[in-house]
């Protein structure tokens, strides 16, 4: 491509559908996986739409964009990678065919092109409008009546939806051993006062924490042990003993003041010049010292481990030895922060001094051996925070790294698409939107009721849709959604979005067209008679047995993330190729669109 | 959404076939495309931000950093089966519509038998012969495009000495031999027509004559064995 050409809308469908045709085998309960090899040897298996994506090596800025917003994406709702990609191609073939459509008519192609690519951002954020605008609204009534929601106390349905998440990851024979370990480990740490969100958003935090891959076992050796695993090994030879309750210590810093670092200098005899009383030899009898004292202090408060952050000097560890105490070193900063999480506790900084608040009771500290690697376990007393949480550590096992990696992935993307499902974010963000909007158009007045008018659109539209609901899956929500645009009363652009939707089941069924048929079908008799609810109940739990089921949450905000690609990437108007000093070809170019994106190449 | 006014939206008129199946061979042609470079990338490839000058896909990487576009160096171009060099059908399709071109507007009430071709419509080739798989003893020779009038005249004598039929082995030979001299005869003129010929259909079409002409001369000598 020359340096500033304009971008074709063709440009553009074909590099989305090079990306789509990268994930559409891996799509789907019925997908496969692909394995990516490295010439180091190192490999890595996956069903994950954003793992292959991130993977392959694309230069081309715009596929590094779409790349970008399947990450962003993924981060935040956990689900839903391939089908963005597939729903971002359908769509683009949409626009596509519309444009030609309307401009079939005009014969002169010079002034076709340069319409055609005025047209593309004009449809694209009419499409935008909607999608922000109407689409809570339209769910709300035409989709999530065919829907319900999780329970809180029996955990069937949260089985379920994991269930079927797990199919389109992992391998089916794994789907429901890893959805009821990964129930029973949400049951132990969910907190009875609290919403389920709660607890998902500590375990999503704290995950690299609280997990242990062992490679080398079968799948079905994974499970859930109690208290915590801190992944590293005793420093001292000696362990902990037996007696409870085990009490510790956790050093952020040094516990003997460092000598002399790289780049630092010590005065000596500062004032008085060097004498007999101040020369190095003083100093580094001082550290020894004030090692004794801290020793000694946490001897007196009966503590008999000691976690640091960092990696103690040599005469630390011989008197930790010799005051009977464990030293575990280097533990990384997420696991320290869990265990003080947990237990309580504040860390000993530099300079204070040590106090009962320092100290953590904890009910056992013994070493575990996990595959190949001896790890510390800590379990915690019973304490006031925590009484009502039940702390455990999930141990997930494969048979090789790439299977446990893969488990890993899968598991935290399930806990990341829990908490969407239980936490609608999108309708926030859109809500806002109209609250700034509504509150600009008021005045600065101090009057109560029309500041409460103002808010009431804000806090009605963050209830339209309802926490923990879901959906059969198989393109029910496909149909239903694409159904509801195609009878409203909205612009000609809510038929574009109904029949890119359409594109998610039948590429479903694509290996039976029959079953697209036969499911289509089946919904549209649905919706064709509302009134029989009992049938409906009916009709959606034979069919969650069948296909599992699906978060509306995560498919709403899917829809809204894809629109906003799809307009973003059609509103480039040129890319400008810009090479570094590494290249022996330097070419400067003038920017004189507005819309344009940089693209340096990197080498 | 108009554009370009009403009158325009009024006149648009849904593709014909012809237009729709043009489209469909277009959309296939791509959705292959996309597959080739769908694999490419999951083999290692990288995907470019430039394009290919000939056609414009979008241009892949190897590790060896060489560069390869997908439509041109895999699939076969979408125009050059048009391109009546390179492609026979093509060929005989626009060697089709020049006789229907030339057909209409003259009244050849008989039929055209094969001696008297002086007129001008040429016999139907068949696609076989064009494609310089002769058989032996078949009228092999397709009469070039612009035939001179003497050529007709050996092909009109060829297609009456035919073989087949068993005939005594001393009236066969004589017959044999003229048909060789016949066919050396038309050997030698394509010869010195494809030595001067500036044209590249019709260099082509010398060649696959002179093909048929060394297969006719290998069956007579079979025959004459």
């Amino acid at each position: 491509m020359p340096p500033s050409e304009r971008l074709r809308l063709e440009h553009v469908l074909e590099m989305v559908s090079a990306l789509e045709a990268v994930i559409l085998r891996s799509f789907g309960p019925e997908g496969g996986q692909v394995l990516f090899t490295r010439n180091t040897g190192q490999a890595m298996l996956s069903r994950s739409g954003t793992r292959i994506l991130s993977a392959l090596h694309l230069e081309h800025p715009l596929a590094r964009m779409v790349v970008e917003c399947v990450w962003k994406h993924s981060r935040a709702t956990g689900d839903g990678s391939k089908t963005f990609i597939l729903l971002l191609a359908s769509l683009l073939r949409m626009i596509s065919k519309a444009i030609s459509r309307e401009l079939g008519a005009s014969h002169t192609y010079g002034f076709t092109e340069a319409a055609k690519a005025a047209a593309a951002p004009h449809l694209a954020n009419k499409l935008l409008e909607l999608a922000s605008s109407d689409l809570d609204d339209l769910v709300a009534v035409n989709v999530v009546p065919y829907g319900f929601c999780l329970s809180l106390e029996d955990f069937t349905t949260h089985r379920l939806l994991l269930a079927s998440f797990f199919h389109t990851r992992v391998s089916h024979v794994h789907c429901s051993y890893l959805s009821e370990l990964t129930c029973e480990m949400l049951n132990r740490w969910k907190h009875k006062s609290d919403l389920p969100c709660v607890s998902l958003q500590f375990l999503s935090d704290n995950f690299p924490a609280l997990h242990t891959p062992v490679s080398g076992f079968p799948v079905s050796s994974s499970r859930l042990i109690e208290g915590q695993v801190i992944h590293r090994d005793f420093a001292t030879a000696r362990l902990p003993n037996k007696q409870q309750p085990v009490k510790a210590a956790v050093f952020t810093n040094y516990m003997q003041p460092v000598l002399l670092g790289p780049g630092d200098v010590l005065k000596v005899g500062y004032g008085d010049g060097v004498t007999e009383q101040n020369t190095m030899v003083h100093f580094s009898a001082w550290t020894e010292r004030s090692l004794e004292s801290v020793i000694a202090k946490l001897q007196s408060l009966g503590v008999s481990l000691l976690l640091s952050a960092v990696k103690q000097s040599d005469a630390a560890l011989a008197l930790a030895t010799q005051a009977h105490m464990s030293l575990v070193e280097c533990v990384s900063e997420e696991e320290l922060s869990l265990f003080m999480q947990l237990s309580g506790v504040t860390p000993v900084s530099r300079g204070c001094t040590i106090q009962a608040k320092h100290v953590a009771a904890l009910s056992f500290c013994r070493p575990i051996l996990l595959g190949a690697h001896r790890y510390v376990h800590v379990a915690f007393c019973e304490a006031a925070e925590t009484c009502e949480l039940n702390p455990c550590s999930l141990v997930i096992c494969g048979p090789g790294e790439e299977q446990t990696d893969q488990y890993i992935c899968a598991i935290r993307d399930a806990v990341c698409m829990l908490m969407t499902t239980w936490e609608p974010k999108h309708t926030s963000e859109a809500a806002a939107s109209h609250g700034t909007v509504q509150s600009n158009k008021s005045p600065a007045s101090s009057d109560m009721t029309t500041q409460s008018t103002a808010n009431e659109p804000y806090v009605l539209k963050k209830c339209v849709l309802e926490p923990g609901c879901v959906i059969p899956a198989g393109g029910t929500f496909e149909f239903l959604l694409s159904k509801a645009l195609l009878n409203s009363s909205l612009p000609s652009v809510s038929q574009l979005l109904a029949n890119a939707l359409l594109s998610v089941p039948r590429q479903i069924y694509s290996h039976s067209p029959k079953l697209f048929l036969q499911a289509q079908t089946r919904i549209m008799s649905l919706v064709q008679n509302p009134s029989n609810s009992v049938r409906l109940k009916e009709s959606t739990s034979e069919s969650t047995v069948d296909l599992g089921l699906e978060s509306v949450a995560c498919k709403c905000q899917l829809i809204l993330a894809v629109v906003q690609c799809a307009t973003s990437v059609l509103r480039v108007d040129t890319v400008l190729h810009a090479h570094t000093a590494l290249h022996t070809r330097s070419k400067k170019h003038t920017n004189s669109s507005q819309d344009s994106t940089e693209d340096e190449e990197e080498d | 959404m108009a554009l370009n006014g009403d009158d325009e939206d009024f006149e648009w008129e849904p593709p014909t076939e012809a237009e729709m199946k043009v489209i469909q061979a277009r959309r296939e042609r791509q959705d292959k495309i996309s597959k080739l470079m769908g694999d490419y990338l999951l083999k290692g490839y990288k995907m470019l931000g430039e394009c290919c000058d000939a056609c414009g896909t979008i241009l892949l990487q190897d590790r060896q950093q060489k560069n390869y576009c997908v439509s041109c160096q895999e699939m076969d171009s979408d125009i050059d089966k048009d391109n009546p060099a390179l492609n026979a059908q093509a060929a005989l399709s626009q060697v089709r519509e020049r006789q229907l071109a030339a057909q209409t507007p003259e009244v050849n009430g008989g039929p055209s038998t094969s001696s008297s071709q002086a007129g001008g419509s040429v016999p139907q080739p068949r696609p076989e012969h064009c494609e310089g798989a002769a058989a032996g003893g078949r009228t092999p020779l397709p009469p070039p495009a612009a035939p001179p009038p003497s050529a007709p005249v050996p092909a009109a004598s060829l297609a009456t000495a035919r073989p087949p039929a068993p005939p005594q082995s001393a009236v066969f030979r004589p017959v044999l031999q003229d048909a060789e001299e016949a066919v050396l005869t038309k050997l030698r003129w394509a010869t010195a027509q494809l030595q001067s010929s500036p044209s590249l259909e019709a260099s082509i079409q010398l060649c696959s004559l002179i093909t048929s002409c060394a297969n006719s001369l290998r069956s007579l000598k079979e025959l004459s064995q």
